[in-house]
């Protein structure tokens, strides 16, 4: 019988993607021993096989014992996925040899994960379910080359990596479009960051995607096939999510008009991700691979979650990316500014500390996020250092937007006056002071300035009294330069028109 | 591949002991791939005597300590050094424990 690819065309074709998310937790010990995790910061640079002890390498006689914070960093992760929480989940072995793999098996959760179903709304409203989120330990890591890259004689293995608090979540397939994938990972990678569970950079493999794809062709007779699952292995960067399911979209039609094969038992293959090529390439897996023989550690006791523990991680739980992103624009914020204060969790709980020590205003929101990005980040770079390492504190810069609301400082004070409060105790004002920038608003210290100012741009003085009143600009400039900022900038205009006898 | 509970015969297939070597990363000689088809049939035979327990109506239980949470805090203990780890290393080069060309990540 000829296939139906031979006989058939497709009028339309829709396509259908899960997504497997592997997710490291920034924990500063590993999953089940209290050796350092390469996943958190203090270790990110350790050197080959130094962050191991005997219960990494299974050394003979060596037991695992959980731990409790990456249990409730994975718990604060499914409450934000409004996963149910499972009052109670276990511990199982997945079982294969690799040499990644010390133990012969990985532990991991089987069939009672910690986290069960959920769901999360993208920015664009449409709902995406969670299906689980299990925790389970990374492998290590194999290498091919020595370090400088001299080629080695087989394989090299690394085992800092192994033992690392791993959290898999599965989504249901609900994703329609690359896109849709993509804005996903980056808001998971958004949530993950702002709970504070990982590092969230993709290059060191904190966040690992799998799309599984397939796609539901419609044919000319009305009838629907689908494409057999591809599952794309342990892609690390938006744009490979991306590339991987945007090619097998391509792809699968045309293997289907070829062949006419459609999803069904058997039928699912692995693919990786060629970053040059910019294809997806078939990977040959042994045909049981995927015989796991997964049966309970009997090493490990069960986890029980009551709702005193839940109810404690409630209260640690802080604002959701999408949170934030409401309140920043009623704001006022514009998209590049909400995008970067997002991009940096530090940011947000920086202008957090300082919206608090505000009057609370909107508008104080929107003065001290212009503040932290223009000024605050400008000093923060120039030093290398991140904002909350300046020497003042979020609340104390909060007193800077709080000057120059009520004009106590002019606009060209500010950047000097951050750079004076670094490592101080004083409040801005007291350093202003000190500076000398807080504006005198002294007729007789004004009226010297103006004097001054019209001596010293005579042209401009008279522009201004012939009437060409944009010559103000050079002489509020003037009095501002002889100020030392210390003029105030609307008095010293509204001075200069009254004595050049000029009405705006 | 079959991996189907087995049917307490006098013998496994010779397909199951493969299957089973392969898992295991064991390479059998015929005669052993023989051998095992009797030796471990008898093992799961005399293991299967459990099936005639009747547990209908008991929860399933994954292990027998009657504790749970046992969780330790998150603070970092002492490591071995890269030499310590590498100790029993069958081969070494640089500070990698070496082993014959894999091609590929596992499956984590």
């Amino acid at each position: 019988m000829p296939s139906v690819s031979a006989t058939r065309t497709v009028v339309s074709r829709r396509l259908i993607v899960g997504l497997e998310i592997h997710v490291e937790l920034a924990t500063r010990s590993k999953m089940f021993t209290r050796a350092p995790n390469l996943a958190h910061p203090e270790n990110f640079d350790a050197a080959p096989n130094s962050v191991v002890d005997p219960v990494v390498l299974a050394l003979p006689g060596t037991l695992p014992v959980m731990n409790r914070e990456a249990v409730e960093m994975s718990i604060l992760v499914g409450m934000a996925l409004h996963c149910q929480i499972a009052r109670h989940s276990k511990w199982d072995r997945k079982n294969y040899f690799y040499p990644d793999l010390p133990k012969g098996y990985q532990i991991s959760q089987y069939d009672q994960p910690l986290c069960g179903e959920g769901s999360h709304a993208l920015a664009s409203g449409k709902r995406i379910g969670i299906i689980r989120a299990h925790l389970e330990e990374d492998t290590g890591k194999l290498g091919h080359e020595l370090p400088g890259g001299l080629p080695a004689d087989g394989s090299l293995v690394d085992f800092n990596r192994a033992g690392t608090p791993l959290l898999e979540i599965v989504t249901a397939p609900d994703f329609e479009s690359a896109d849709e994938v993509v804005a996903f990972a980056e808001e998971l990678r958004d949530l993950c960051r702002f709970l504070g569970v990982t590092e969230g950079i993709l290059q060191r493999g904190h966040m690992r995607f799998e799309p599984n794809v397939n796609l539901a062709l419609v044919l000319d007779d009305g009838s629907e096939v689908r494409t057999p699952v591809v599952e794309v292995k342990n892609l690390n960067s938006f744009r490979a999510v991306r590339g991987a399911i945007e090619h097998e979209a391509i792809r699968q039609e045309a293997e289907w008009m070829q062949t006419g094969r459609v999803m069904g038992p058997g039928a699912k293959s692995t693919r990786g991700w060629d970053d040059v090529a910019l294809e997806t390439v078939l990977q040959r897996e042994k045909e049981d691979a995927h015989d796991y023989r997964y049966f309970p550690d009997p090493d490990l006791v069960g986890v029980e979650v009551d709702d005193a523990w839940l109810d404690r991680l409630r209260a640690r739980m802080p604002s959701r990316p999408d949170e934030l992103r409401a309140r920043f624009a009623g704001w006022g914020l514009t998209e590049k500014d909400i995008r970067q204060l997002l991009d940096d969790p530090a940011l947000s709980r920086w202008l957090r500390e300082a919206h608090g020590a505000s009057s609370g205003t909107d508008g104080d929101g929107y003065s001290l996020t212009k503040l932290l990005l223009n000024n605050v980040m400008k000093l923060a770079n120039g030093r290398g250092c991140g904002p909350v390492d300046l020497g003042f504190t979020a609340a104390q810069a909060a007193g800077v937007v709080a000057l120059r609301q009520t004009d106590a400082i002019g606009a060209q004070s500010v950047d000097a006056l951050l750079e004076a409060m670094c490592g101080t105790p004083e409040t801005p004002r007291e350093v202003a002071v000190r500076l000398g920038v807080l504006q005198v608003r002294d007729d007789s210290a004004l009226d010297a300035w103006v004097e001054a100012a019209i001596t010293g741009n005579p042209q401009a003085a008279a522009d201004v009294r012939g009437g060409k009143l944009a010559a103000i600009g050079r002489l509020v400039g003037a009095v501002m330069k002889e100020s030392g900022g210390r003029a105030n900038a609307k008095d010293a205009q509204a001075r200069l028109l009254e004595r050049l006898k000029a009405t705006p | 591949m079959s991996t189907d509970a087995p049917d307490c015969s006098e013998s496994l297939t010779e397909a199951q002991v493969r299957h089973v070597a392969k898992l295991a990363r064991l390479a059998p000689t015929a005669e052993e791939v023989a051998r095992d088809q009797v030796q471990l049939a008898a093992v799961l035979k005399h293991v299967a005597k459990l099936q005639s327990v009747n547990v209908s109506g008991v929860e399933p239980m994954a292990q027998p300590f009657p504790a749970s949470n046992h969780l330790a805090a998150d603070e970092p203990g002492p490591c071995l050094t890269p030499d310590q780890a590498l100790a029993n290393a069958p081969k070494r080069l640089d500070d990698f424990f070496a082993v014959p060309k894999v091609l590929g990540e596992g499956s984590a």
